[in-house]
């Protein structure tokens, strides 16, 4: 904060910018409070959908139950190897845009295209590309039934090629953004005194873009921890990633899985605020060590 | 004599090394660029094939007829009023989200406001939030209290978009002068006119911005609708999912695909462009 933003500040008056943050503060704080507490409470039998309520941990307990900890299993699984796939791929993209020349508009217009495709039609996209009668398996000419499992397969290859297909786009925008001009200059300065490729990476590049990349990485990997529809379309039925198990015992027909599905759902919150909090700490000390 | 035969200096050394490392970087970076447009546009290949593909049936490489089935089947299922209802629903959102980020921002930017920080932290909380979870549990709270779903939709949307619209106009406010208001101020201006002839028109492209940004979050989502709407809010999305779930009809099903990621593309194209030529001007 500059003294000239202090002074201008501390001139208007208090109240008046509570009152503006007011109507954006309303409705985040009520979706979130009630959305969160409504779970929780309905997690420990506070609030049943018929009957007495009265407080009990046994959604909790079945949290031990094999479905769901193959459930965590996966959903850290896909949001790793999908978030390490769009962290290279979309650092390599930002640095081929920001360096040198080649077609980097082009590059640079497709990921900025691809950002806004939603993620469910990614996952019908990546479908049509990968599944055993898909463009990829049509354009080798293989054999459906030896065709590799990519989509509903045993290693989510389809739900891990969207994410990062859509999460690559994400990081290369961000660190894009993120690698100015002083890159360049400093990239420069170094290669006058005499240091290597790789050491202006290691020591210029790399530091300048870190921070942009924790950001986007944290934000990726949160996300993907609690997304639905591409696990849904594009995973298999066991095991289930947390969110879809969450909403398929939300919507089973004997309402007594109700309350585990909020613990599912409390979980994944929980699991999403630890990726947050790590990506917070990590951010703290890259920017530290600059 | 002997001032020929000294060794070149590494300055002109590396000058010469330089032209055929570079020329092998070219080309690595030319197949690195290559590469990552082909994995950014494969997915939407076969999309955009089966969108016009009245039969394709495996193992041909492309369609054997070409032809507007899969449009009419669309159109068929519901694609028209499924996309008026995503519209509805996604500007109905931006025109909300929109003024209440930029007022927040502004009074996160400009103003001395109590637990300033605490305020920006909770403002960009939910996208660290799974929103399946929060309308897990919001979908309780309102059937009790009889909310109606548009409204609860409504509001988890544009909760889940004011951290996009709040960091966008936070940047703005930050590079915002702010001497301009006074001086229309001084010179006499209401904080009326001020508003709307000086200060919004110098944040029109953030704004703008924001508003694609919140369009996109509503116009993207798909299980808050199928959950707070419960299945009486039929949007693109919801149509999607379920035509992809059950039908198969591949044809179909790419024009709806295809139905959903054009308008933002085409928005995103404009601004853009308006961006640019007022920028130029």
């Amino acid at each position: 904060m500059t003294t000239d933003a202090t002074e201008r500040r501390a001139s208007t008056p208090r109240g008046r910018g509570s009152l503006l943050a007011l109507p954006a503060l309303a409705p985040v704080l009520a979706v979130l409070v009630l959305g969160l507490g409504s779970a929780v409470l309905q997690s420990v039998g506070l609030m049943p959908l018929a009957g007495q309520p009265a407080f009990t941990t046994s959604a909790y307990s079945a949290l031990a139950s094999p479905a769901v900890a193959d459930g965590m299993r996966i959903s850290l699984a896909i949001a790793a190897a999908s978030t390490a796939i769009a962290v290279v791929l979309g650092l390599t993209a930002a640095l081929l845009v920001h360096r040198i020349a080649p077609r980097r508009g082009f590059l640079a217009l497709l990921a900025a295209a691809t950002v806004p495709v939603p993620h469910l039609v990614g996952a019908i996209a990546t479908g049509l590309l990968l599944s055993d009668s898909g463009l990829v398996s049509r354009l080798l000419g293989a054999d459906p039934t030896t065709f590799p499992q990519l989509i509903a397969g045993p290693w989510w290859v389809g739900v891990v090629a969207e994410y990062a297909w859509k999460e690559s786009a994400f990081v290369a925008l961000v660190v894009l953004v993120s690698l100015s001009q002083r890159e360049r200059e400093l990239s420069e300065a170094a290669a006058v005194l005499g240091a290597s490729a790789w050491e202006r990476f290691r020591r210029v590049t790399l530091p300048l873009a870190s921070p942009a990349l924790v950001v986007s990485a944290t934000l990726s990997a949160a996300y993907v921890v609690g997304s639905y529809e591409v696990s849904w379309l594009l995973g298999r039925s066991y095991p289930e990633p947390l969110p879809v198990l969450a909403y398929r015992l939300f919507t089973d027909v004997d309402l007594d899985t109700r309350p585990e599905a909020m613990a599912v759902a409390v979980l994944t919150v929980g699991v999403a605020g630890a990726i947050a909090l790590v990506g917070t700490v990590m951010l703290r000390r890259t920017a530290a060590a600059r | 004599m002997t001032a020929v035969a000294a060794p070149p200096s590494p300055r002109i050394d590396t000058a010469v090394a330089r032209p055929s490392r570079s020329r092998v970087g070219t080309v690595v970076r030319s197949a690195a660029s290559a590469a990552l447009g082909v994995w950014w546009l494969a997915p939407l290949v076969p999309m955009l094939l089966w969108a016009f593909a009245d039969r394709w049936t495996f193992p041909d490489r492309l369609p054997r007829q070409w032809g507007l089935d899969g449009w009419r089947a669309a159109f068929e299922a519901g694609a028209g009023s499924a996309m008026a209802s995503s519209l509805a629903v996604a500007v109905v959102v931006a025109v909300i989200a929109t003024p209440l980020g930029a007022m927040a921002a502004r009074a996160l930017e400009t103003h001395d406001i109590r637990h300033g920080r605490l305020v920006g932290v909770l403002l960009v909380l939910p996208v660290a939030v799974p929103p399946f979870a929060v309308v897990l549990g919001l979908t309780s709270v309102t059937l009790r209290w009889g909310i109606p779903g548009s409204v609860a939709l409504i509001t988890a949307l544009v909760a889940f978009s004011l951290p996009y619209t709040v960091s966008v106009m936070r940047a703005a406010y930050a590079a915002h002068d702010l001497t301009m208001e006074e001086q229309a101020r001084t010179l006499g201006a209401s904080p009326r006119s001020t508003l709307w002839r000086v200060h919004l028109p110098m944040v029109a492209p953030s704004l703008v911005m924001s508003a694609f940004l919140a369009f996109l979050v509503a116009w993207s989502d798909y299980l808050m609708t199928l959950v707070l709407g419960a299945g009486r809010v039929t949007t693109l999305a919801q149509l999607l999912g379920s035509s992809a779930s059950s039908s198969g009809h591949d044809s179909s099903v790419a024009v709806i695909a295809a139905l959903i990621v054009a308008p933002p593309l085409v928005l995103l194209a404009a601004i853009h462009l308006s961006i640019r030529r007022t920028a130029q001007r």
